[in-house]
């Protein structure tokens, strides 16, 4: 509903009360604290309200908000009732209770007396109102199990063409009597550190993205909130699973290797 | 003769080939996904908005349709103005607003619509009869489940409550005309549509002759700007929106998933041309001698670069088939994710399947093959013949 207002600048001698705008509204139309500014409820009213910029705020951290390019603004209730011939209605209620067991209490009384509106606990409400974010986050989970599958070819690929390379070593190890799990525990421990080294550089590269993207968009959508994180429960989960799937490719690439007779390998 | 040399080449390996082609497929899978999502939410939104021939809505100043709750006033007046005009078609109004039907101990709300049933542009039928008399309610698919009622059933219908005399305000008996679906609804949403002066009489007295938009269908050759002059020069207190400027709307607002296409997309393409380039390569380094032979026997340079270069493109392309195959499967589930998203009107596709998309995807595999075997046909193109075979003779 605050949306819908329009402000019209022009200055006035009464006395007026005042509103708050948001920082993008002030910076967009120019405004300041003490500036005068005309209100209405709709681009056609005769006698709109004069009120005084009384404060600019910050723009709340609130990621449901992210997405909406409106501008805002806060004013009194009794004000904003009046200016849009809302009566002496609202839209709903904040209530701050002590404990959890207050809150159960409030539920049902009001819940048992209420008509025409409910009560529901903020957690609840957040859950409902964030269900963008999880259907976001549902999709980039998708979008990473894709790429993990990539990863996990390239990766078994990239092992299969190290281990080949060194068929004429590996023959001649064999030859020499060092047994199967030998080599293939070496090529296992190189399957892993070259997991370890790509998972630290994919850190960094990742820490740079992380860098970028939230310069990016916090300026795109003028906000200070993070739009991507990179906590040490990401980089744990992203090492082990590169770890496993280095190790993975490393076991099935070293198989094919020591299942093949030394001659075999020699190309004889 | 290249052909034959690029096939057998890549048979040899046969493990390291199916591989390298899977890899492909994954990745050319994410990029046809990505390809389809940065055009397909504007194309399917297009034809949404286009799909009863409305080319222009109008809206309460400084708002797009249904984004706040604000309203125009004097819709009968705006309608007379919009009607005497002989270019325009249709002038098909809407209200938007909020219904309660009290069913027992129990209220069910759901979102309403007033409008013309004559000119509607807004749901189809699915059962029943259009609300074509004042008393008629229409409903969709989960408010009809949700009520438990029948066509032709009367249902008690409030817009709004009185918490102080605990009574319902704008209480009106309406017959349930009909099953629709919303053609703009979304998932999971309960919706009724009516008269417009239906639900303006039961509204508070504000909305006795408000509407929340106004959709528009144009005569065929009409210049659309000149439409929208005409109607910015006569109403002045409403946004007349295109579906140029709607769809730019959706584009604003959609922007993140256009630029996570384009960045996931790069990042396919990239990946796909590392693995096809580090296969061809290392395929190119352990037949070196062989390559050195077919030079010395008098093999040209550009014969060797045909096989290499075709090597790649080969692994791309079979390895593209198959991801567009993927693709359309993995898009399908991006978009059932996708669509979840509240508010966005259920017909709304994320990943839509189109053959440019197709085409867009497989061209640029193909050019990234081309882009992987250069490095490595230029590699066996330069080889010094004598000292290669000299050292593959020892060796």
């Amino acid at each position: 509903m605050l949306s819908s207002l329009f402000l019209f600048f022009l200055l006035q001698q009464a006395t007026p009360r005042t509103i708050a705008i948001d920082e993008r509204l002030a910076a967009d139309a120019h405004l300041k604290i003490g500036d005068r500014v005309y209100l209405s409820a709709t681009p056609e009213s005769r006698s709109p309200d004069t009120v005084i910029i009384g404060a600019i705020l910050k723009r709340s951290n609130d990621p449901a908000e992210v997405a909406r390019s409106e501008y805002r603004i806060h004013m009194h209730l009794d004000d904003l009732q009046s200016i849009t011939a809302y009566g002496d209605r609202v839209d709903r209620y904040a209530v701050a209770t002590p404990n959890e067991a207050a809150t159960t209490r409030a539920l049902t009384k009001i819940n048992s007396a209420a008509f025409g509106f409910d009560a529901h606990r903020s957690k609840d409400i957040a859950i409902g109102t964030s269900k963008t974010f999880q259907v976001v986050s549902r999709f980039h989970k998708a979008i990473g199990v894709i790429t993990i599958v990539a990863s996990a070819i390239f990766l078994l690929c990239i092992m299969l063409l190290k281990v080949e390379e060194r068929r004429r070593d590996v023959a001649a190890l064999r030859l020499m009597g060092i047994s199967r799990r030998t080599v293939m525990r070496a090529v296992v421990i190189e399957a892993a550190l070259l997991a370890l080294l790509g998972s630290a550089m994919g850190v960094g590269v990742g820490w740079i993205g992380s860098q970028f993207v939230n310069w990016y968009y916090r300026g795109v959508y003028r906000t200070p909130l993070a739009f991507s994180l990179i906590t040490p429960s990401i980089v744990t989960l992203a090492v082990l699973l590169s770890l496993v799937l280095g190790i993975s490719a490393g076991i099935l690439a070293s198989l094919r290797l020591v299942r093949t007779p030394p001659l075999v390998l020699f190309g004889r | 003769m290249p052909f034959t040399l690029a096939w057998a080449s890549l048979r040899r390996h046969p493990t390291r080939t199916l591989l390298a082609m899977l890899g492909v497929a994954v990745s050319a899978a994410l990029l046809l996904d990505m390809v389809m999502m940065s055009t397909g939410m504007r194309e399917s939104f297009r034809t949404l908005l286009l799909s009863r021939g409305f080319q222009l809505r109008l809206a309460p100043k400084g708002t797009l349709p249904f984004d706040t709750d604000a309203t125009m006033l004097n819709t009968r007046e705006m309608v007379r103005i919009l009607r005497a005009n002989p270019d325009f078609n249709a002038v098909s109004p809407v209200l938007g607003g909020t219904l309660h039907f009290p069913r027992g101990d129990r209220v069910i709300t759901a979102s309403a619509l007033g409008l013309d049933p004559a000119v509607q542009g807004d749901y189809e039928l699915l059962a029943g009869r259009a609300p074509t008399r004042p008393d008629d309610i229409v409903v969709n698919n989960f408010l009809y489940s949700s009520l438990g009622a029948r066509i032709g059933d009367t249902l008690r219908v409030a817009t709004g409550y009185d918490p102080q005399t605990r009574e319902y305000s704008g209480m009106r008996k309406l017959v349930l005309a009909g099953r629709i679906r919303f053609l703009y609804g979304a998932m999971h949403q309960r919706g009724a549509a009516m008269q417009l002066q239906t639900l303006q009489q039961m509204s508070p007295p504000e909305k006795a002759d408000a509407s929340s938009l106004m959709m528009i269908r144009i005569r065929d050759g009409v210049p659309m700007d000149s439409a929208i002059q005409w109607i910015k020069q006569r109403i002045s207190t409403v946004n007349v929106i295109s579906i140029e400027a709607a769809l730019d709307q959706v584009d604003e607002r959609l922007r993140y998933f256009r630029q996570l296409a384009a960045m996931l997309g790069s990042v396919s393409l990239f990946v796909g041309f590392l693995l096809v380039t580090t296969l061809v390569t290392i395929s190119v380094n352990e037949r070196i001698g062989e390559i050195a032979v077919m030079r010395a026997i008098g093999i040209s340079r550009a014969h060797v670069v045909a096989q290499i270069v075709l090597e790649g493109v080969a692994i791309s392309i079979i390895g593209a088939f198959a991801g567009l195959l993927l693709g359309l499967v993995t898009g399908r589930y991006l978009n059932s994710i996708l669509s979840s998203f509240p508010g966005l009107p259920e017909a709304i596709d994320f990943f839509l399947w189109q053959p440019k998309s197709a085409w867009t995807a497989l061209g640029l595999l193909a050019l990234s093959g081309i882009a992987a075997g250069v490095y490595p046909s230029f590699r066996a193109a330069s080889l010094p013949i004598a000292t290669t075979l000299r050292e593959e003779a020892i060796a």
